[in-house]
């Protein structure tokens, strides 16, 4: 490994992550100064459509992921203790209550307005609705039925969604005297769609042997299409990160020079453990594919925009049924060339986690590929125990290097 | 010869082979705070037990929580370590149940002694040593004594929270309401066969199937997770250092 010191592991795109997104919350406290309505939204809930009502979104669960893999999560997360917020709710939920509790003083600016979709996660409205009890700000709840099979796309459920839209739409104008703008709206979708063709192609070169990209990129790239759907800015990121990483492939280099076992990760990361990757690296063990990081791409059809964003919060990856899930989940076993599942049951997101027994045993059964499964939390540093999950990895790959 | 360390969360094993793959001495000491101290006087016991010195070890791997931290060639898991030393004595398992001081785990091997599938414990010590030890001390019996204790019982108690803290108090509440001590101490036996038998599950029990770990020395909980799991287990002679043992047969073949 002695050679490997002198080249970073890293993307030289992804090291410019973390400035964009600073930039993106020093641009919504400007945006405030100047009026503009700032809302909080859950993740799934369309930017492109609030953009189109120039209303500047913010994402809490992004906010609570960097204050995780920042290290000053604990003083919002037991803030949120003290006011009565049980350890056992998710903790992005406990973060963002915390912030609201001790005056939002922080990176992200208060809401004008709260917006959120019953697309993904049981916690989200009761969440949504608590920031408006504490805070008093006006807040939009979305339905978005279940999407049982793909033809739920095509029928009435659709139609509800897109109304859900159009009322969403009246409350900005009606709150805020905000006028709606469909050219604006064909605009953020065209940009959205792009990042998100821009991300998927990106994600199809992790193909490649030795793999150009590795878990703490990916885990990193995903933020610009988390918040900054729409805007150029998140487009001239994901083409420079394409450009780079075609070229890492073309030159044949990998993450790490000795390629041993091609991963699959399911979960959302730890934060607050980032060097976890780092220590599969070390030894020879690359991330190759992550349900989480293709989840947040989503492609849109600017002819008609309205339906296409209604899709988009029905398709996200939770709201569909566990077949679909899984199914996306053996045809990536083969197409990537996956050695073993590491697998990463979730405390916070008992949506995400649920079906993961199921989906091991699919893997298992179907292409004989070992997998881990370990538990701790994705923010909350306390749920975590480095020592007996590092004794698990140990044990998986030594498993992976006798089979 | 060569030398397997197993720096485990509350004892140190250490055991020592020779090229034949044969136990020629073993010691086991408590790990204390300080897994470096602990392994040197483990080794040094065993050392002296033949008439050994530091010198004709050739080759020596570490293992267990500690296996970092001590002083060793290589390094290598619990689960590798454990499925070695029970496929070199017993072939025929192939399902081994590992009952340790602060985890417990569950492995699946094949014919040649290569691992299938494993699960453990979660970040949680209930199902592990650490429990009958809490235990053991509310009770005011030593720990050894807790497996003969077992046997005497005729009504043993439902312990019905799967958590540490929670049982101690329940266990005080059964004390005070007059429960014989040896009802308690087989309740508390059965509680933990229960976490550990639903977290085995999972990899299932194919015969045939070995106990191992430290815990596994009290005849009363080897007797709770055997009619547990419905299977008369293989039981080695010495079940604590069979981790420690996979580790020198790791070191015999790094050697070569």
């Amino acid at each position: 490994m002695s050679g490997e010191k002198g080249r970073s592991r890293i993307l030289q795109t992804t090291k410019k992550i973390g400035e964009l997104i600073l930039e993106y919350f020093a641009k919504a406290s400007e945006a405030k100064a100047q009026g503009k309505p700032v809302a909080w939204i859950t993740v799934f809930t369309p930017v492109e459509l609030l953009r189109a009502l120039d209303i500047y979104p913010v994402a809490p669960e992004h906010f609570s992921a960097m204050c995780s893999a920042r290290g000053f999560i604990l003083d919002f997360l037991e803030e949120s203790e003290r006011k009565g917020y049980s350890q056992n709710l998710c903790s992005y939920s406990r973060c963002t209550l915390g912030y609201a509790l001790s005056g939002m003083s922080g990176l992200m600016p208060p809401p004008d307005l709260l917006v959120t979709f019953r697309n993904s996660c049981d916690v989200y409205v009761k969440w949504w609705q608590s920031l408006q009890m504490h805070l008093g700000t006006p807040l939009f709840i979305g339905e978005a039925p279940y999407v049982l099979a793909a033809e739920d796309l095509d029928n009435y459920v659709l139609d509800y969604v897109v109304k859900q839209l159009e009322s969403l739409i009246r409350l900005a104008e009606e709150k805020f005297g905000l006028k709606y703008d469909e050219e604006k709206l064909v605009e953020a979708v065209k940009l959205s769609d792009k990042a998100s063709e821009l991300w998927l192609e990106t994600l199809k070169l992790r193909r490649c042997k030795p793999c150009p990209l590795g878990g703490r990129d990916s885990a990193s790239d995903i933020f610009p299409l988390v918040v900054m759907q729409g805007t150029m800015e998140a487009v001239q990121f994901y083409e420079e990160l394409l450009e780079e990483v075609k070229e890492k492939a073309s030159r044949g280099e990998g993450v790490i020079e000795n390629e041993k076992y091609r991963l699959l990760f399911d979960g959302i990361w730890l934060w607050y453990a980032f060097d976890l990757i780092k220590y599969f690296e070390d030894k020879g063990a690359v991330f190759v594919y992550e349900p989480y990081s293709e989840a947040w791409a989503c492609r849109l059809d600017a002819s008609k925009p309205l339906e296409s964003v209604a899709r988009k919060v029905l398709s996200m990856g939770l709201n569909v049924d566990i077949d679909l899930r899984i199914e996306r989940f053996l045809k990536s076993i083969k197409e990537f060339n996956i050695n073993g599942a590491v697998l990463f049951s979730n405390r916070s997101c008992k949506t995400w986690s649920a079906p993961q027994l199921i989906t091991a045993e699919a893997i298992s059964g179907e292409f004989n590929v070992p997998y881990l499964l370990f538990e701790a939390d994705m923010a909350d540093p306390r749920q975590y125990s480095e020592a007996q999950i590092k004794n698990r990895i140990d044990a998986f790959l030594e498993v992976l290097g006798e089979s | 010869m060569y030398a397997g360390i197993d720096a485990g969360a509350s004892a140190t094993k250490v055991v020592i082979t020779n090229d034949k793959e044969e136990i020629v001495s073993y010691a086991i000491v408590p790990s204390g705070i300080n897994f470096k101290v602990s392994s040197e006087e483990a080794l040094k016991k065993a050392l002296e037990k033949s008439s050994l010195t530091p010198k004709d070890i050739l080759y020596t791997v570490s293992t267990g929580y500690g296996r970092a931290l001590v002083n060793a060639r290589a390094t290598s898991s619990e689960i590798t370590c454990i499925s070695r030393g029970i496929h070199k004595l017993f072939p025929s398992a192939r399902t081994i149940v590992d009952v340790g001081g602060q985890d417990s785990k569950a492995i699946r091997i094949d014919e040649n002694g290569r691992v299938l599938d494993f699960a453990m414990n979660d970040k949680c010590a209930a199902g592990t040593g650490r429990f009958l030890e809490v235990m053991a001390t509310i009770l005011g019996k030593p720990i050894g004594e807790l497996g003969k204790l077992h046997f005497k019982s005729s009504n043993p108690v439902k312990i019905s929270s799967t958590c540490t803290v929670f049982a101690e108090s329940e266990v005080i509440s059964h004390l005070s309401k007059g429960c014989k001590i040896e009802d308690v101490i087989a309740g508390l036996h059965n509680a933990i066969a229960e976490r550990i038998f639903n977290m085995a599950s999972r990899i299932g029990f194919e015969k045939d199937v070995a106990f191992t770990g430290g815990v596994t020395k009290n005849p009363g909980f080897v007797e709770a997770l055997s009619k547990r799991i419905g299977l008369k287990p293989i039981l080695p002679p010495e079940p604590q250092i069979i981790c420690a043992f996979g580790a020198a047969l790791t070191a015999i073949k790094k050697s070569t």
